[in-house]
């Protein structure tokens, strides 16, 4: 096992990369809440450690513009993606273990290979809310996840022992009127019951939640697509292809690192890591 | 402007530092209240942000010597830099708000809708006194010509650099170039009344633009994209016939496009002549 002055070491790498919290979890912890096939032994053989980077989302000014199409493209850099690479290269170049990043982007339907969110919960960095599962952090509240899998074996760090969500002030509102900020700006999407200050239950309706969150990307342009390809009408489908939603689906396509959310409601009422988001 | 007490005195000039430490070549700051008199309505930097007070705004990640010289027309059209400016402007606005405790908002690239920006980074660049618009439509500024621009929409009231004065366009060389020819490099590559999208003449030291097809300018530069892909669409839509859809979809035009669109942060121009032919948008300056 790597000693501590290591595990700070590789930390600070990749929070002077750019990351906002790094943590640590072990590779087999991952066994107990995860599939064959999606766990770091499944990627990198003879996997240890899992390193996990939660960089910043938009910043306290995107969050407050009127705009909202400013949030829908807000420009994120994902430096966690970069942290997660100096590391990967701190360790292979200095340590002689093996390094790679976690693929976390979907290959089929809505699953990726690796859940960043788990990497996240089991290396302490956060704990699942009541706003679409969506992992807080305690401090910061939302950030965005990435990951590395080495076979350095690094101490781990524990996962919270309080859970970030419910916010003190959400199990107050509970408390009072039956529901929290996030379950009463969607309860479309959002269902959930706390009991003694915890989440007791918590639904989230992915697919209804995609419809809106997602309202163009991959999945908007395939509608479109279908759509123009069985208009029979050449001037119809001229309009159809040359409207606004087909462009902005495109559009979409190509800024995908841009665009990620087309909405952001129930996390722009979550009390977690809003004094990062009240300045001056 | 009025200025907060708690405001760290050094703060302009460590801020500007960070921004030149992180890539920019150049830094300036505009006052948002500047834009009123030029942006319309929406776009202007309150309409991003309530009570914004400053834009700081970076430029630098132009093409290099060698893209400029680099004899395939590709090269400028693929290999885009802009988004390394891009990221410059992102870590500004995260290190404005989490050192100095003021909002920030990093201008989103591209569109707001149709060719509309959230907000014009030229205009900020102006007001920022970073450059000068030129004859060909970009602006220039006088010691690195030709830049991609980021903005940075901040309630922080940091120090206000004025607009230049020092136009870069017309350069020396193209005011010896009108006298001799009566055009510039960038009116004779693409001259309105053969073809081309761009018309204007100097009046002593000063270029005055009278003329530039925006719709003609846009079919050249942007080719490729969305606006290619919609294109090839509508024909392959259009097209009974069976192996000439299936060309059309294979074809090197609609791979071009799809790529295009895939690198879009990359892939922003297919046109740079008038900028390739400005002596000010790129220097004199002979490499080995």
């Amino acid at each position: 096992m790597a000693t501590d002055a290591v595990v700070d070491a590789v930390k600070r790498v990749g929070l002077d990369a750019g990351a906002r919290v790094v943590g640590v979890a072990a590779a087999d912890a991952f066994r107990a809440g995860v599939p064959e096939g999606f766990r770091p032994e499944d990627i990198l053989p003879g996997a240890r450690s899992v390193v996990v980077a939660g960089g910043d989302g938009p910043t306290a000014g995107a969050w407050r513009c009127p705009d909202h199409r400013v949030m829908e493209i807000t420009g994120y850099d994902l430096r966690e993606n970069v942290a997660i690479h100096a590391m990967c290269d701190y360790i292979e170049r200095e340590l002689g273990h093996y390094a790679v990043q976690a693929p976390s982007l979907p290959v089929h339907g809505h699953e990726p290979p690796m859940s960043m969110m788990h990497a996240a919960e089991l290396a302490g960095l956060g704990t699942r809310s009541f706003a679409a599962h969506i992992i807080l952090n305690p401090e910061y509240g939302l950030l965005y996840y990435a990951a590395l899998i080495t076979t350095l074996p690094l101490p781990a760090d524990p996962p919270l022992a309080e859970p970030a969500c419910p916010h003190p002030g959400c199990a107050a509102m509970y408390k009072r009127i039956g529901t929290t900020p996030c379950l009463r700006v969607c309860p479309a999407c959002l269902s959930g019951t706390m009991k003694s200050a915890r989440i007791e239950t918590s639904t989230y309706d992915r697919e209804k939640c995609h419809s809106r969150a997602q309202t163009y990307g991959i999945g908007s342009f395939q509608k479109a697509l279908l759509a123009v390809v069985d208009e029979d009408d050449p001037a119809r489908r001229r309009e159809m292809i040359h409207s606004d939603f087909f462009a902005k689906s495109i559009q979409s396509l190509g800024f995908f690192r841009d665009s990620i959310a087309q909405c952001f409601e129930c996390m722009r009422v979550c009390p977690v890591g809003r004094k990062h988001r009240k300045l001056k | 402007m009025s200025m907060p007490t708690d405001f760290p005195a050094d703060a302009t000039t460590r801020f500007k530092a960070l921004a030149l430490k992180s890539g920019a070549t150049l830094v300036g700051v505009a006052d948002a209240a500047a834009f009123d008199a030029h942006a319309p309505a929406k776009h202007r930097p309150v309409d991003l942000l309530p009570g914004a007070r400053t834009v700081v705004v970076v430029g630098g990640a132009q093409p290099r010597a060698g893209d400029w010289v680099a004899s395939s027309p590709w090269l400028l059209s693929t290999m885009g830099t802009t988004e390394r400016i891009q990221g410059v402007g992102r870590r500004l606005a995260q290190a404005i708000e989490s050192e100095l405790g003021y909002y920030a908002l990093f201008v989103p690239p591209g569109t707001a809708a149709g060719e509309a920006p959230f907000m014009s980074l030229m205009l900020a660049a102006e007001l920022a006194g970073l450059g000068t618009r030129s004859l060909a439509g970009p602006i220039l500024n006088r010691e690195h010509g030709f830049m991609y621009w980021s903005a940075v929409v901040t309630t922080a009231p940091f120090d206000v650099d004025g607009p230049t004065t020092d136009a870069a366009c017309p350069a020396p060389a193209c005011r010896d170039m009108w006298e001799r020819e009566h055009t510039t490099p960038c009116l004779r590559v693409c001259p309105l009344d053969a073809g081309g999208c761009l018309a204007g003449r100097l009046e002593g030291d000063r270029a005055v633009r009278t003329a530039y097809d925006a719709g003609r300018c846009h079919t050249r530069v942007h080719t490729h994209w969305v606006g290619g892909f919609q294109k090839v669409l509508e024909e392959t839509l259009n097209e009974p016939d069976r192996a000439r859809r299936k060309m059309l979809v294979y074809g090197d035009f609609m791979t071009r496009t799809l790529w295009s669109i895939t690198y879009s942060s990359t892939n922003i121009a297919q046109c740079f002549e008038c900028m390739r032919a400005c002596p000010a948008a790129h220097g004199l300056k002979e490499m080995r």
